[in-house]
């Protein structure tokens, strides 16, 4: 590297880039035929997805019957899987929102698709509640509209009608927060684009012409909607929490379960980002953009809520020990060593010991590490829920009704769906939207202040870099 | 023709005085038609011509068709509107009649509930003294048998192998040709207890010279025949299990389906009741046995003996009670339990009862030789009201085979029973059958025996039929019917006494029995006593009461059996390596219940399987963490067993208290009719071998066993987890640890973790106590309690515990020391609120949908445990966890501190079932009911064409009081609020409070021990505050703090320590 580079503040863009380097770099996706990689990866997700919804309907038909959930274990993957999308669709507006207020210029990079993943995952949550239902065409009981029966209204009591409300609200924040963000950018889209393109993103844009009364209400809406966001991000989770914190069931009726559930969900969030823009990055060529420095800033994040929930998992053994509760004490005693203590070892194995890794700062920042951690962290997680719901159900306070569980493939095939849906939503977002906010990423171009060397030099160190980035990873 | 002169008129023929008008407006009972095919005639149900009890049959059908599809969206079809209300019945309210619920030898004096001229439910008749009121699950499930789709629906000849329909007049005529010129006339059937049958059968064979052959399906003939030898008379004896102090049973299951159980199990539990907490006393109760019988679980000891030992050891303990008898062999254990028995019962003369379900004479006459020394005759084992349960005896069987066989017989009558099927000589029966020119079957619906028939006569159902019944001597009840004919069928007494030409029988009546039956009591029962001057006085009384006990008769006889050569009779122990008792389901009986899906889906109380039999093995402590099956057999592993050269395939259970070297296998299954029954289980009875005597054994000495053979595809049993802190020796230290607490461990990481001992014997669901420990526990108990209380007291929600102290606040106390487990409350709840039944593999996969189940656990030595029974339903708690966390208020709590489910308004989220601590909410998982709009999701129950309930007819046994649940919503237990709802208007009505017998819930009346209580909580003089004030009474999950409305009574067991050592 020829120029002096300041140590002082690490660039958050390499790649010396231009203004209009950024813009093409991360406009052109939306712009060109789809690679042969993305055209498979697309197909794939829509048969899944297709088999997801021919479980689906399969269910609708015939019933929860088709389940092999029973009278002892009433819930099952179904409420795994949505507390399990639940807790991945935390991450996009932890980093939209609470980032943004804790200033992290670092979060540019990543919270678009962060955001549009969060979504996803929200959307794929979303479809469990509705179909878990005995008469699901019976759902609108659940939403508190006048009615000719009294009026009737749905119990307020009810944590399951908290969700309603919880989930509700976050997606709706979720969406304002992304959709604004995606406002700039589109108008950049529409500014290169002819024809019916033009006038989709034109109307998508919503007339943005970059005036500078645009720009001061724009970054006056994030404010307040990162505002509105960032208690969000704690009270989904730790409504969703209550639907077992609240519960007389033993390992449900739990008070630390609202901050270990919120510290789970932001694990689990970082890890499906990671996952996600690992490959992101490496198939759309965004290295420049998001960086080792961003995989190692979401690795200190996944250490440090892997080990909240560490401490969270051994502080309810120690609780359950000092409680002199006979079914406290036996239900954490049946997590570990009963039937299903292959679940209770999975948990503890990928969301307590792998974590520890990142203790490492070159595991940190190892790209192929992460993305298997990442994997580890999501498979960890699935097992924690699913630990929580079904082996706490197996076992409860009468022996008599004792029982076991595992899905049918109708169950795993719905799951299987929601995988397929996430994935051909988020394929398609990388298609139509920058998946890295143009607007944004260009604001902190100029972070690292000598690191941008202007449009003259650009060409030259942009190859020194790609040099350097390539010694870097591999 | 002159007009009617009254005012009153029914169309324009009464006002005519047309004659053919008249004489069917004066008979109680129409024409018999085919309801079920004229309803399907729109030409029929348009043009209803006046006939009061077609129209009641059509509007009954129409309320029972409109209350399923109530239940769902769809539009009601055939609901035909009163335009002439008939006086008898009221739309709305329910009309009992007594009768009474007969199968061979077994019955119970009942009460049918009909509403709207359908007869939907069974309770017993509290006037009987010999069943007070109890019930059997047998019992209640019989109703369903009346709407059973498989029943002939008229009746049938077979002409070069084809079934055809056929008429009456047919039949009448080829029976007539064919007993015209037989020569010789056998008649089969189960045991009788109607004296007007059996005068019906003697004028028939006085006709015909045909001699009757009675046996039973589960012979009890060595009883009869040691009993005819010892004291003359060939009866059962009327025993009585209330007078006795110690009870010692050798393998007899007199609680579950020994003779009769429902007065014995009454019985029993008197001597059980704990009276007195300071003083306390209750009976001995020990049980002499190899697997776990229903009785054996109650007893307070029980002896193991292999099946071929249990001669010696009758004989063993009939040397030391009356001593010159030198007994075989004996497993040591067994020896030192018998001895201190012997102690037990000499102290015991006069207050004690030897009873044996051996079918061997010999030990049948030492068993009297032994009641006889301990002077029981008179006392415990009286004659004087003598039991007619049992008269049958399966030599009469071999006898008739050997008639056939040479050439001496033409016709064979089979009276609802089923030889081909539950006769040990089936196959040579069978063989012998082909000979004879005519076979006609009376039977109801298909069954082995009739289909080797040529021509099937069905009879009425019960419920159909006029009848009596003198099940003990000079103890009569009646039988009458609750609705006319649903098929084209004829009572078999009527079509017998139609074949004999007899003159008693006035074939142009209305109801030719009917008039035929009275006629005898007039003559017989009405003629013997003196309390009423006129016979129709007697008769009106007679079918009110439905029972009419008169005097028994002839005194106490003496013993003369032979003992020198009655021990010398005894089986002899075997040295095989494995031996196989059979034992009788108390859902299947030997197979008669086959086809009804209430007693398949009955869990047995003792394994908790259904729909099959199991293949009971021992099980032991492996001394770490693992019970041991025999040959290391888990749950649902296929094996095959071969007895006496023949292989079965049957499916295995770890069964507590099977003895080693013993295995134990239901008879009454593998039925080839029925519920596509040959799916259901496999069949025994061709295994069975005879004895010397000639008599059925129970058991086979010549059996082995493989390995596993495979897996069962559906292991339908109810609960897997079936201890409560059993004990056991620890492999390392010889200590005695609790084994299944250890073996709740699965992976130990490879710490040597022994399992968290006291996890489950800490938690308050059971409390037991020996009665020498009663005062102990009590304090325990009474300790236990006070701590909860005064947790559950430190709350910020104080101020509500007296929101249901005003008006009712229903409740309930199950006393666990009277429950015997016997299923009757669970086949009771499902008839009263339409509980559906969802076949083999939905039980498997737990989905049964039982209101109320009946929870066993062992405890105490894992060789050989206690056995507590638990019915456990919902508990209505006034705190109810369930009711919080519903979104949509489907389930909410009355005034009256019921808890509630809104079957319309649940959408099915299922978060109340997860969250009650007792596991009693039922959800809806495919349309068991099939009350759905897509027949997609109806499961079959065993690969039936029409899913169980699909049809109008099943359906008409609906309780239109109680809404049927479509698919997606949960459902339990309601405390029986349709019958609540009754009581309080009944109390209304005559403008008086409410008292407690106004209402109750359908498991307490099915009781047969009076186990369960049902009540009014600020009724403060009730029955129930005083069972609940009681100190041995708590709640289960006291601590929990969610309030139930129901308490248990600790069990209590009079257990000798000793006898473990």
């Amino acid at each position: 590297m020829s120029a002096v580079v300041s140590p002082i503040r690490e660039p958050l863009v390499t790649g010396a880039k231009t203004y209009h380097q950024i813009t093409e770099d991360l406009i052109s996706p939306t712009e060109r035929t789809p690679p042969a990689s993305w055209v498979i990866g697309f197909i794939l997700s829509i048969i899944t997805f297709s088999f997801g919804a021919f479980c689906l309907l399969w269910t609708v038909w015939h019933g929860i019957g088709t389940w092999d959930l029973n009278r002892t274990i009433g819930w099952g993957w179904d409420i795994t899987n949505f507390v399990w999308w639940i807790g991945i669709g935390h991450a996009g507006t932890l980093i939209s929102a609470i980032l943004l207020l804790f200033r992290q210029k670092w979060r540019t990079g990543v919270n678009r698709a962060a955001e549009a993943m969060t979504i996803f995952a929200v959307m794929c949550a979303a479809i469990y509640p509705g179909i878990h239902m005995g008469r699901m065409w019976m759902a609108m009981f659940i939403f508190p509209y006048p009615n000719t029966r009294g009026p009737l209204w749905p119990n307020f009591n009810s944590p399951l009608l908290w969700d309603v409300f919880a989930i509700s609200t976050y997606f709706t924040v979720s969406v304002l927060f992304w959709y604004a963000g995606l406002v700039p950018d589109f108008a950049t889209i529409r500014d290169r684009a002819t024809g019916f393109r033009k006038k989709i993103y034109n109307f998508l844009s919503f007339g943005w012409t970059g005036s500078a009364k645009h720009w001061q209400r724009w970054e006056s809406l994030s404010l307040i909607l990162a505002g509105i966001a960032t208690p969000l991000v704690l009270s989904v989770h730790t409504i969703v929490s209550f639907d077992f914190a609240t519960s007389v069931i033993p390992g449900w009726h739990t008070t630390i379960f609202p901050p270990y559930f919120v510290a789970g969900a932001i694990f689990s969030g970082f890890a499906m980002v990671l996952t996600l823009m690992l490959v992101t990055r490496k198939l759309l060529k965004l290295e420049d953009y998001i960086t080792i420095e961003h995989v190692e800033s979401m690795n200190k994040v996944i250490l440090a809520t892997g080990s909240i929930v560490g401490v969270a998992y051994l502080t309810e053994l120690f609780i359950s020990w000092y409680s002199g509760y006979v079914y406290e004490q036996f239900a954490f005693f049946n997590r570990a060593l009963g039937p299903y203590w292959w679940s209770y070892f999975g948990m503890m194995f990928c969301n307590v010991l792998s974590p520890q890794f990142f203790w490492s700062k070159k595991l940190r920042r190892n790209v192929l590490f992460t993305f298997f951690m990442s994997i580890f962290i999501n498979i960890g997680m699935w097992f924690e829920r699913f630990v929580i719901i079904a082996t706490t159900l197996a076992r409860d306070y009468l022996p008599s009704s004792w029982s076991l569980y595992s899905p049918t493939w109708v169950e795993i095939g719905i799951f299987i769906g929601t995988i397929g849906l996430f994935f051909v939503l988020y394929l398609a977002f990388t298609r139509v939207a920058p998946v890295v906010a143009v607007a944004e990423i260009k604001s902190i171009l100029k972070t690292g202040g000598d690191q941008y060397v202007g449009p003259k030099n650009a060409h030259k160190m942009h190859h020194a870099h790609d040099d350097a980035h390539a010694h870097d990873t591999h | 023709m002159k007009d009617n002169t009254s005012n009153i008129w029914i169309g324009g023929k009464d006002l005519t005085n047309d004659p053919e008008f008249i004489e069917i407006s004066q008979k109680e009972f129409a024409e018999p038609t085919n309801l079920i095919e004229d309803l399907g005639n729109e030409e029929v149900a348009a043009s209803m011509g006046g006939n009061r009890r077609d129209f009641l049959k059509f509007l009954g059908f129409g309320l029972g068709a409109a209350t399923v599809a109530a239940g769902c969206d769809i539009p009601v079809k055939r609901a035909i509107p009163y335009v002439v209300k008939p006086d008898s019945i009221v739309p709305g309210v329910a009309t009992y009649y007594s009768s009474t619920y007969v199968s061979g030898g077994e019955s119970l004096p009942i009460l049918v509930k009909t509403r709207e001229g359908r007869p939907i439910k069974i309770e017993g008749n509290v006037y009987s003294s010999i069943t007070h009121g109890g019930t059997s699950a047998r019992a209640q499930a019989s109703v369903l048998n009346l709407y059973d789709t498989s029943r002939f629906t008229t009746p049938k000849m077979k002409t070069s192998g084809e079934w055809s329909a056929s008429n009456w007049a047919d039949v009448d005529k080829a029976v007539s040709a064919a007993l015209a010129s037989a020569k010789g006339v056998r008649v089969v059937t189960n045991t009788v207890l109607s004296p007007t049958a059996k005068a019906a059968m003697a004028e028939f064979s006085g006709k015909f010279g045909g001699s009757l052959v009675t046996y039973d399906p589960v012979s009890s003939a060595a009883i009869l025949d040691a009993n005819e030898q010892s004291f003359g008379d060939r009866v059962v004896p009327d025993y009585r299990f209330d007078k006795a102090d110690v009870i010692v049973s050798f393998g007899a299951d007199f609680l579950g389906t020994w003779i009769s159980p429902v007065e014995y199990a009454a019985q029993w539990a008197k001597g059980r009741k704990i009276k007195d907490i300071k003083n306390p006393s209750m009976s001995r109760h020990i049980q002499v046995e190899c697997g776990m019988s229903m009785t054996g679980s109650n007893a307070d000891n029980r002896i193991m003996v292999r099946p071929s030992e249990m001669g010696a050891a009758i004989a063993y303990l009939a040397n030391k009670i009356i001593g010159g008898v030198t007994p075989p062999a004996l497993n040591k254990d067994a020896k030192d339990a018998l001895d201190k028995i012997a102690v037990e019962l000499k102290a015991a003369k006069g207050k004690s009862l030897i009873v044996s379900g051996s079918n061997n004479v010999s030990e049948q006459i030492l068993v009297n030789a032994i009641n006889n020394s301990l002077g029981n005759l008179g006392t415990t084992v009286n004659f004087g009201h003598a039991s007619l349960q049992r008269q049958g005896s399966e030599k009469e069987l071999t006898q008739l085979v050997s008639d056939i066989n040479s050439g001496s017989v033409d016709v064979v009558i089979f009276n609802q029973c089923n030889p081909a099927y539950d006769f040990a000589g089936a196959e040579a029966l069978k063989t012998a059958l082909a000979k004879v020119k005519t076979k006609i079957s009376f039977a109801a619906s298909n069954d082995e025996t009739t289909e080797m028939c040529d021509i099937v006569a069905p009879t009425n159902h019960l419920l159909e039929s006029w009848g009596d019944v003198e099940a003990k001597r000079g103890q009569f009840s009646i039988i009458q019917p609750t609705i006319s004919n649903l098929f084209d069928t004829r009572q078999y007494e009527q079509s017998l006494l139609t074949w004999a030409g007899s003159s008693n029988l006035d074939a142009k009546a209305d109801q030719p029995y009917f008039d035929y039956l009275k006629a005898n009591w007039k003559k017989t029962v009405f003629a013997g006593q003196s309390k009423f001057a006129s016979f129709q006085s007697f008769w009106d009384s007679v079918l009110q009461d439905g029972v009419y006990e008169g005097s028994g008769s002839g005194s106490t006889p003496s013993f003369s059996g032979n003992v020198a050569s009655a021990a010398a009779g005894i089986s002899k122990p075997s040295s095989s390596e494995v031996e196989v008792a059979f034992y009788e389901s108390i859902a299947q009986g030997n197979g008669q219940f086959a086809n009804n899906p209430w007693l398949q889906e009955m869990p047995d109380p003792v394994t908790r399987t259904s729909w099959g039999n199991y293949l009971a093995v021992p099980v032991n402590f492996d001394g770490v963490r693992t019970f041991v099956g025999y040959n290391e057999l888990v749950d649902g592993d296929l094996v095959d067993i071969t007895i006496g050269g023949k292989t079965l395939r049957v499916p295995v259970i770890q069964q507590f208290g099977q003895m080693e070297g013993t295995v134990s296998l239901a008879l009454g299954y593998g039925r080839q009719f029925g519920i596509k029954g040959d799916s259901v289980g496999v069949n025994v009875n061709d295994v069975l071998t005879v004895g010397k005597d000639g008599n059925v054994n129970y058991y086979n000495i010549d059996a082995t066993i493989t390995n596993k053979v495979g897996k069962e595809d559906y292991f339908s049993c109810v609960q897997y987890h079936h201890t409560m802190g059993v004990k056991a020796a620890e492999k390392d230290t010889g200590d005695i640890i609790n084994a299944d607490e250890a073996a709740t461990v699965f992976f130990d990481y490879f710490t040597g973790v022994k399992g968290f001992q006291g996890s489950l014997t800490d938690r308050s669901i059971i409390y037991n106590s020996t009665i020498k420990d009663l005062k102990k526990n009590v304090e325990i108990l009474g300790g236990k309690r006070a701590h909860a209380q005064h947790l559950n007291a430190q709350q910020i929600y104080n101020g509500f515990d007296d929101m249901y102290e005003t008006g009712h606040h229903w409740g309930m106390n199950v006393d666990l020391n009277s429950c015997t487990g016997c299923g009757a409350c669970t086949v009771a709840c499902m008839s009263e609120n339409n509980v559906p039944v969802v076949g083999k593999r939905e039980v498997s996969r737990h989905h049964e949908m039982t209101w109320l189940r009946i929870d066993r656990y062992y405890y105490g030595d894992a060789k050989n445990p206690n056995v507590v029974y638990q019915p456990m339903m919902c508990q209505h708690c006034d705190n109810a966890p369930c009711e919080n966390v519903c979104p949509v208020n489907a389930t909410n709590h009355s005034t009256e501190g019921l808890n509630q489910m809104t079957y319309n308004r649940c959408i099915g989220t299922r978060y109340c079932a997860n969250n009650c601590p007792f596991k009693v909410r039922r959800f809806n998982w495919l349309d068991y009911t099939t009350a759905d709009l897509f027949p997609a999701n109806q499961p079959s129950l065993a690969g039936e064409e029409v899913p169980y309930g699909a049809d109008n007819l099943t359906r008409m046994v609906l309780n239109p009081d109680v809404t049927v649940r479509a698919r997606g919503v949960i459902e339990k237990c309601s405390f029986c609020v349709q019958r609540l709802q009754s009581g309080k208007l009944t109390a209304k009505v005559e403008g008086r409070r409410l008292r407690d017998n106004d209402v109750s819930s359908a498991c307490m009346t099915a009781c047969p021990t009076g186990a369960i209580t049902f009540g009014d909580l600020n009724n403060k003089k009730g029955e129930l505050v005083k069972k609940n004030t009681s100190p041995l009474s708590y709640l289960v999950l006291e601590e929990v703090n969610v309030r139930p409305s129901v308490t248990y009574t600790m069990k209590v067991n009079n257990r000798d320590t000793s006898f473990d050592a």
